[in-house]
């Protein structure tokens, strides 16, 4: 029957082993995808999962180290000035980004395209308001 | 790091599998923190003292010198 670890130091020797693993799955999972993009050329390694998982990957670590570095950030900065300046700045990228869109192809892609771009920064900026937020407290 | 667990057990005349029964760890955890291989957790350590009835000062208080000696061995 396996028992549940209860011994600090083999719970913490098993989180080394568990990076240690995720080390070799990575290394493999580059590995096939290197090998994908040799043999079947740039669509064919996008179009293995393996390419998904590894984007999902490192979109979950950026999210996770961000906790990190807004525990490392020495001079304590306003959570809602820094957002509201964050906001502001990819607004004006955005939209600029849209606008150029739009001159080369029709004004819905540029809509599109300024979204996107929008939400996408606006998801972690939002995420570190929070964190830097908790912080806080 | 350095400290007088085994010293405490010894003088409540226990062995390391008893001690380590005491507090929910495997007897080889027990083995390495009386080494001053492993630093055990403040919850851990609070679990020993409890066990063989000392203080945290007295089983795992180390004077300075020695601490930084310590360092530079690891």
């Amino acid at each position: 029957m396996i028992q549940k670890i209860n011994d600090e130091r083999l719970k913490r020797k098993n989180l080394e082993n568990t990076r240690i693993l995720f080390i070799v799955q990575t290394a493999g999972i580059i590995g096939i995808l290197g090998y994908d993009l040799v043999t079947k050329g740039m669509e064919g390694m996008t179009g293995n999962p393996l390419w998904f998982v590894l984007i999902l990957t490192g979109i979950v670590s950026a999210y996770l180290s961000m906790s990190i570095s807004v525990d490392h950030e020495s001079d304590k900065k306003s959570p809602k000035k820094g957002f509201l300046t964050s906001i502001a700045v990819i607004s004006v990228i955005a939209i600029g980004l849209g606008v150029a869109v739009t001159l080369t192809a029709d004004l819905n892609t540029g809509i599109l395209i300024g979204a996107i771009v929008f939400i996408c920064f606006v998801v972690p900026y939002f995420y570190l308001y929070y964190l830097r937020k908790k912080q806080e407290d | 790091m350095k400290n007088n667990v085994k010293i405490a057990r010894v003088q409540m005349d226990m062995t390391q599998a008893q001690l380590a029964e005491q507090t929910g760890v495997t007897r080889q955890t027990i083995s390495l923190i009386e080494k001053g291989k492993y630093n055990p957790t403040l919850k851990l350590c609070l679990a020993i003292c409890d066990a063989v009835h000392k203080s945290l000062d007295e089983l795992f208080w180390i004077d300075k010198e020695e601490r930084t000696d310590d360092t530079k061995n690891k």
